[in-house]
């Protein structure tokens, strides 16, 4: 396991060099200037020299690349021209926003999407299992604005009388700011503890704070629903499929001629290898959505990694958009070997070399 | 810089002399700004700009330091040799607190609209020592954490999510409505409109194109257009055939059905343009109107400069949506089939948006669009800077009749007289067309119905101070995030609309217009060439950290945009991009690269 992890380790550096490269390559290629992103079309000559010879973007570009992969391999992403801030602290605010999202968005699909395969898949061929499949279908070829937009019109606008009324953006509603938890206690703190502190729903636990819990929650609740439905989608038919050929197999035959319910045979027998595939998907799926949220947090307003990405390519903010890039590959590889070992964890037959 | 003792004595001398000249002369002043429209009203006053407002000096800077009844030195600082001179391309001479409440600006050459620039958010008030000791970092405490004299202070910005806005209950002026103010900020128009329906908004900017008739439409909404302070054009340069010929350009003038742009591409509240100048900036020809549609004196017209069949052209580009014009491409293939029935065969050629600007800038553009939005409501900064004589080769030679009145109009303080020297200005450009002027954008802001003194300022710079919606706190939606909340060193009109509920200038516009009204100045004056303009502070005046503002406190906030030498002269980005727009070069210009 050791030597698997090594190699899978410096197999990704090529991968993630490739991926810096690539990146830095295209932002530059785009049609637009920085400057003027920065500082307005009314910026003269003379104030677009002085800026892209103090961001060095006077030097040829072979010359900026290996000035970057310096930095990069010192831990320093850059600083944002318009924020005027090092890219590892717009990281630190906006990943944590992205990873709650996510996470939210895959717990309703895995809770959603497994039950809804194994409906299908026990009840195949029948009128249950095409109304899951096209209920799947549907949630794949959905579009995430469209749903969103109209999430938003349901819940915040039409019903924003009722019980069922929802905050259609943000994180929090306007004027509340959630305190960190450290400070709940009195303590400073930085790093690792101010990343979990923009978890919002786990800061408002660890701070004993309820009211921003459910504040938190009820914002959450529509971004991740609309989140969730392409996944959701993709899980349930994958669940739907895997289970569909593990209720073939010899051994659940004979589980069956054993003369166990079928509630026993599908949930414990056939379900956990069905599963299997399932548990890459989702790996997959949680690599996706953590670089891949930008419409959702669009619409939802939610200042996460998509967000900040689709504006910095508009604003040509080069070092945000090549870091936050760098770092959703080196999450997406993470989770790809996490997912790997966790697959030989639930499968002992299957080893990694 | 201190003055040296010599300059600061002739400085003293000229001061009084120029004050005795005054008390037996009309001088132009304005602060009551009742009757002003360029810049300066025309109330002879009688009062001498160096005693006005302050019982405790009289004297003018000498050395750079006179004490004040707080017992501090004044600053002064007097470049006025500099004028003109190589290495420098300012328009401010000196700057200098005459005494505590009262600073005199002393420019190179006459500026009528230096109020109107002066009341612009990027020279609003800063404490000196706060400057001193925030300023001095790039991107530091001045930039995250502004402090001012508005009724509204920084409680808190929560990055990436929202600005929160307290009220500053110690104001020296009209307390404002709502104990705290939210400014957040959604990118999408639909988005926005959903905000201020679901109620978490109480109201937004820029209202999408399609959402104007829904939002009328619903009772529990109100919408308020915003004077449009743009203008899109078609731009011709002389220097390039066949737009050398004075006939091929009224052509292309009469080729254009600006009604049917408007109708078609713009969002209601949009005008088709009649003449350069939009109507909200002082200066604006009533009842004039530059072209009227009609094909078949364009197709007159091209006969009679030698083509009868037309000509083909390239028409340049960019497509990037503006105010002045939201769809830039269906607009562009508008105007192609449009120049094409009087014979004119237009080729479109788009072009990446900055390589069109510099190219346009540069003169290269023989036929191109473009547009342009007001820095400040004035007169000179669409006239003077499109068809001054200093004005880019944009549309090739300028025209000395045109520079003749835009002089003119430039170096007089009579209001009555500047729109005459306008109107005739109106008229040379519709007869020269350099371009032709097609539409002003609109736009709108809507707010709950319930919001009393909503605003939709021409200026983008709504005030929420008065804005009232029966509770504790307003909640404002904008396009996008501030970049940085220090006036001086931000162009985008997002920061600009927080940090004006934050710091103050020494003028202010007035709410939903264009005028100039007092702020922390009461009142001020000029002398009779505009170069010397003196402002009177408003006694009394905090800033939110409970220190008093005073004349250093306005000296030192310009002298740290003006200077590039000054340790202050940092911000977010470091150009102080409008300073330079506004009053030409630096002092101590970092070397050209």
């Amino acid at each position: 396991m050791t030597r698997f992890l090594i190699r899978r380790l410096l197999a990704s550096i090529p991968v993630l060099l490739g991926i810096v490269v690539v990146t830095f390559v295209l932002a530059r290629l785009l049609p637009g200037n920085p400057c003027v992103a920065e500082l307005g079309e009314k910026a003269t000559q003379a104030q677009c020299a002085q800026f892209n010879h103090r961001e060095g973007l006077d030097k040829p570009i072979p010359v900026q690349l290996g000035k970057y992969l310096n930095k990069v391999a010192h831990a320093d992403l850059g600083a944002s021209f318009r924020q005027r801030r090092p890219v590892t602290t717009l990281l630190a605010e906006r990943l944590p926003v992205t990873v709650e999202l996510s996470i939210a968005a895959l717990i309703i699909a895995v809770l959603i999407g497994i039950p809804l395969g194994v409906f299908a898949a026990y009840r195949h061929n029948t009128l249950a299992d095409a109304s899951a499949v096209v209920v799947a279908n549907v949630g794949v070829s959905m579009p995430i604005f469209w749903l969103g937009l109209m999430l938003q019109y349901v819940f915040a606008v039409t019903l924003k009388r009722s019980p069922l009324g929802l905050p259609p953006s943000g994180r929090l509603d306007p004027g509340i700011i959630a305190t960190p938890f450290f400070e709940r206690w009195g303590v400073h703190a930085n790093g690792v503890f101010r990343f979990v502190s923009r978890l919002l729903i786990l800061n408002g636990i660890l701070a004993w704070k309820w009211a921003i819990v459910g504040n938190a929650l009820r914002h959450l609740v529509l971004p991740a629903v609309t989140l969730s439905t392409i996944p959701l989608a993709i899980i349930a038919r994958m669940t739907r499929s895997s289970l569909l050929d593990t209720l073939g197999l010899d051994y659940v035959r004979t589980a069956r001629a054993k003369g166990l319910g079928e509630f026993l045979v599908v949930i414990k027998h056939a379900l956990r290898n069905a599963l299997l595939p399932v548990v890459t998907i989702v790996g997959l799926q949680l690599g996706s959505l953590l670089g891949g949220a930008i419409l959702t947090e669009t619409i939802f307003n939610i200042t996460g990694v998509g967000q900040t990405l689709y504006e910095a390519i508009g604003a040509r903010d080069y070092s945000v958009v090549q870091g936050f890039t760098l770092v959703v590959a080196i999450g997406f590889v993470v989770l790809n070997l996490l997912t790997d070992i966790v697959y030989t964890v639930l499968d002992p037959r299957v080893r990694v070399t | 810089m201190r003055t040296s003792r010599r300059t600061s004595a002739i400085v003293m001398l000229s001061a009084l002399a120029i004050a005795a000249a005054a008390c037996g002369s009309s001088k132009s002043s304005g602060g009551n700004a009742a009757s002003s429209t360029s810049g300066a009203a025309a109330t002879t006053v009688a009062a001498s700009a160096t005693t006005a407002g302050n019982a405790a000096t009289t004297a003018a800077p000498s050395g750079g330091a006179t004490t004040t009844a707080a017992g501090g030195k004044l600053l002064s600082y007097d470049e006025s040799a500099k004028c003109g001179q190589k290495g420098y391309d300012g328009s401010i001479a000196k700057i200098e607190a005459i005494d505590a409440v009262t600073v005199k600006f002393t420019m190179c050459q006459a500026d009528v609209a230096f109020p109107s620039k002066v009341a612009f958010a990027s020279f609003a008030i800063s404490p000196s020592e706060y400057l001193d000791k925030a300023g001095t970092t790039a991107g530091g405490d001045l930039v995250n954490k502004p402090i001012g004299t508005g009724p509204y202070k920084l409680k808190a910005w929560d990055k990436g999510n929202q600005v929160i806005l307290e009220r500053n209950d110690d104001y020296w002026g009209t307390k404002a409505k709502a104990k705290t103010v939210t400014v957040r900020w959604q990118t999408e128009p639909a988005q926005r409109l959903v905000e201020l329906q679901s109620g978490q908004a109480d109201g937004i900017d820029n209202v999408g194109t399609d959402d104007f008739d829904k939002i009328k439409g619903d009772k529990t909404l109100q919408l308020l257009p915003r004077p449009a302070l743009n203008v899109f054009y078609l731009g011709m340069n002389r220097d390039a055939a066949p737009f050398d010929k004075e006939e091929v350009r009224q052509a292309v003038g009469a080729a254009i059905d600006k009604q049917r742009l408007v109708d078609t591409f713009y969002p209601k509240g949009s005008t088709a343009a009649s003449q350069f100048l939009p109507e909200a900036i002082p200066g604006y020809a009533k009842g004039f109107t530059d072209f009227t549609y009609n094909p078949d004196k364009a197709k007159q017209l091209l006969a009679a400069a030698g083509f009868p069949n037309g000509f083909e052209v390239n028409l340049s580009y960019r497509d990037k949506s503006r105010g002045y014009l939201p769809q830039p491409t269906p607009i562009a293939t508008d105007i192609q089939a449009q120049l094409a029935k009087v014979g004119i065969k237009v080729t479109l050629d788009v072009q990446e948006s900055t390589t069109l600007l510099d190219n346009a800038a540069a003169g290269k553009l023989p036929f191109h669009l473009l547009g342009w939005g007001a820095d400040y409501p004035d007169a000179t900064n669409f006239l003077d800077y499109h068809f001054g004589k200093g004005a880019k080769p944009q549309f090739g030679k300028g025209f000395d009749d045109i520079w003749k009145d835009l002089d003119q109009a430039g170096s007089n303080a009579d209001p009555a007289k500047r729109d005459a020297l306008y109107a005739d200005a109106a008229k040379l450009i519709a007869q020269h067309a350099p371009m032709i002027p097609i539409a002003n954008g609109g736009s709108a802001v809507a707010y709950k119905a319930e919001v009393k003194g909503g605003q939709a300022s021409p200026l983008s710079s709504e005030q929420f101070a008065p804005m009232d919606n029966g509770k504790d706190q307003f909640n404002f939606l904008q396009n996008g995030e501030p970049g940085g909340l220090y006036c001086a060193d931000e162009t985008d009109g997002e920061a600009l609309r927080v940090c004006e509920q934050i710091n103050e200038s020494l003028l202010g516009y007035e709410i939903n217009g264009t005028k100039v009204v007092p702020s922390l100045a009461d009142k001020y004056e000029s002398s009779a060439d505009l170069k010397e303009w003196t402002f009177h502070l408003h006694p009394g005046v905090k800033f939110h950290d409970g220190s008093a503002l005073d004349a250093n406190d306005v000296v030192r906030s310009w002298r740290v945009q003006w200077d590039a030498a000054d340790p202050a002269h940092k911000g977010r980005t470091g150009e102080f991009s409008y300073f330079t727009s506004l009053f030409g070069g630096f002092l101590n210009p970092p070397p050209a690269k």
